[in-house]
């Protein structure tokens, strides 16, 4: 990338994130503005960590497994034992990455369309326990009524994560620069070089001693661990998790098509996906099409895999 | 309750043959992982309910109707699918991926989320004392069969199978043997899309149509064609069967409920047990 461009960018990402910033001060229609964006961050962050394993050359479909089941431990925890959210999202995080574990060594064979097959699949084993174990799970009706997130005091401000959504704005944008460090990481650093080789050609990478399983899992528990804990999040902030809302298609699709989106192999690229297509399509086209308005996210993935020139390696 | 058992089990088994025949013909010819197959079955069945609710269309007369909207559609499909670039079988699978969320969100828009069913056409019939067959079931096992014997008499005694089977084995040395590829292709297209026009009908018929139940019916012909391998007849019914059977224990020993994990769990240990995927195949034109 040559310097005039790249300074124009970070010029741009400059602008973009003092507009967020200073958002909740008094833009248009604030508070709705605010709750949307804070989900777009929330998902914004599942979209990096999808990206992660991406990053190592699998296209995953089945986050909405990691997002699931920490939604539902998160929750669950919540209503049998009444923990507080910092144990909550500990374990949504925990059992999300315990999952992840299982997948990658399970599927360290499958590479392309298998793997993407098989973790589609893989979505359908948490989905239908969670819908059938009445006594546990309450079955296809979800859980209901999950405490909203704590009030606690940063550095003598007030921070009340539970009513205020401005705090909610602020508190999931912290998560997502924390997650864009991450990202950041995964690209630029002696790891993410790792990542690379394993994508480009594994054997070549073998041979110079990148550990490829090893590399592979790691990424893997990690983005399970941090979609479980964006799943947490959501249970928390929504007050309720049912199967078919957390295991849905559209969590699964989401970090693809905002990653294919915002491109994946720039630090901010699934954080500008998430941000603008999220935005657009719950600011402007769910109050003018409430049924079937998520058909844009279907739309964006056929548009960019038939007009991107390397498709999906773009 | 065994006869019970086996009659569902057939009835299921044949439609699955069905479901999967459609998706391991496009699959094997032209290497395009539909992952909409289940999207467009469920379409042609709103297609069909459409058709019997708002012109009471008898039923017999939608089956053609949707089998020639489907052709059309998925002709239509193959020219955007022609576009993807390599990795073809990925690209084409997270294609179709889009391809179904699209379908999903418009069958939502036009027909919402009730659950929706083709009125049946009769009472059952009791074949021996407890044992009943209904109407719907035995629709499903006569097409089915029809549909299965057309497709494998057209693949095996035409000298269009032949071509047909010669690609689904070696692309690139039956171009050099002078078979139009892209022409294999179109016909592919077609027949699946006949095939996936047929199925929509039955399935509106037999159970209830939601748009959100395409994804079932997708991993199902998955399973399948990964079990029997593309094009192999003989190995999609047994397959299918199969399947059919253990769902139907399933649902008889665990409740309907646990019915979808089967085909979930069957299709991960097949990737495990096979991870190339569908695409590595070494068989010899006997088995076809």
């Amino acid at each position: 990338m040559s310097p005039p461009s790249s300074s124009r960018s970070i010029a741009l990402l400059v602008v973009v994130g003092l507009t967020l910033v200073l958002w909740p001060a008094g833009g248009w229609h604030t508070q709705l503005v605010c709750r949307v964006l804070g989900f777009a961050f929330l998902y914004a962050t599942v979209t990096v960590a999808w990206n992660l394993v991406a990053l190592s050359g699998l296209i995953s479909l089945g986050h909405a497994a990691y997002f699931g089941l920490g939604a539902y431990a998160a929750a669950l925890l919540d209503r049998h034992v009444g923990a507080q959210a910092p144990v909550t999202l500990a374990a949504a995080g925990l059992c999300a990455a315990a999952y992840g574990l299982v997948v990658a060594v399970a599927f360290q064979r499958l590479r392309a369309a298998s793997y993407a097959l098989a973790t589609l699949a893989s979505v359908e084993i948490p989905k239908v326990i969670a819908d059938n174990w009445n006594s546990f799970t309450l079955g296809s009706l979800g859980l209901v009524g999950t405490r909203p997130l704590p009030a606690f005091s940063v550095a003598g401000m007030e921070l009340d994560l539970a009513h205020n959504i401005t705090a909610q704005y602020y508190g999931l944008m912290a998560l997502l620069a924390l997650a864009c460090i991450l990202h950041a990481l995964a690209i630029h650093s002696r790891w993410g070089w790792a990542l690379r080789a394993v994508r480009e050609d594994e054997r070549a990478a073998a041979v110079l001693g990148v550990n490829v399983f090893a590399t592979r899992l790691g990424a893997t528990v990690l983005s399970a661990a941090l979609t479980g804990l964006c799943g947490g999040l959501y249970a928390h902030l929504m007050g309720m998790t049912e199967p078919a809302l957390v295991f849905n298609l559209h969590i699964s699709a989401m970090p693809l098509v905002f990653a294919m989106l915002g491109g994946r192999f720039r630090w901010y690229g699934p954080v500008l996906g998430a941000l603008v297509l999220y935005g657009a399509d719950q600011l402007f086209l769910h109050p003018w099409l409430p049924a079937g308005h998520a058909a844009i996210y279907g739309l964006v993935i056929m548009v960019m895999l038939l007009f991107l020139p390397k498709g999906l390696g773009s | 309750m065994w006869l019970q058992l086996l009659i569902n089990t057939i009835s299921l088994g044949s439609f699955y043959t069905l479901v999967a025949l459609g998706f391991s013909i496009i699959f094997g010819v032209t290497h395009t992982f539909n992952l909409a197959h289940g999207e467009l079955i469920v379409l042609s069945g709103y297609l069909a309910y459409g058709l019997t609710r708002f012109w009471e269309t008898p039923f017999a007369f939608t089956l053609p109707l949707c089998m020639l909207a489907m052709t059309c559609l998925a002709l239509g499909l193959l020219a955007l699918f022609r576009r993807l670039r390599e990795p073809y079988e990925l690209s084409s699978l997270v294609f179709a991926f889009g391809l179904a969320l699209v379908i999903q969100n418009l069958m939502l828009f036009f027909f919402t989320a009730d659950y929706r069913r083709i009125p049946t056409s009769g009472p059952p019939i009791r074949l021996v004392a407890h044992t009943l067959i209904t109407r719907n079931q035995l629709w499903l096992i006569g097409l089915s069969i029809t549909a299965t014997v057309c497709v494998s008499l057209m693949l095996r005694k035409t000298f269009l199978g032949k071509a047909l089977r010669a690609v689904i084995q070696e692309r690139e040395t039956a171009r050099l043997a002078g078979i139009r590829v892209e022409h294999m292709n179109r016909i592919a297209f077609a027949v699946g899309g006949a095939l996936i026009g047929l199925a929509g009908p039955l399935l509106g018929q037999s159970a209830y149509l939601h748009p959100s139940g395409g994804m079932e019916a997708t991993l199902i012909a998955v399973v399948i064609t990964l079990f029997a391998g593309a094009g192999r007849i003989r190995g999609l019914l047994m397959g299918a069967w199969l399947l059919a059977l253990l769902e139907s224990g399933t649902t008889l020993w665990l409740g309907s409920n646990w019915r979808e994990l089967v085909s979930a769990g069957i299709l991960i240990a097949l990737l495990i047990w096979k991870p190339e995927g569908l695409l590595a195949r070494k068989k010899s034109a006997a088995e076809l």
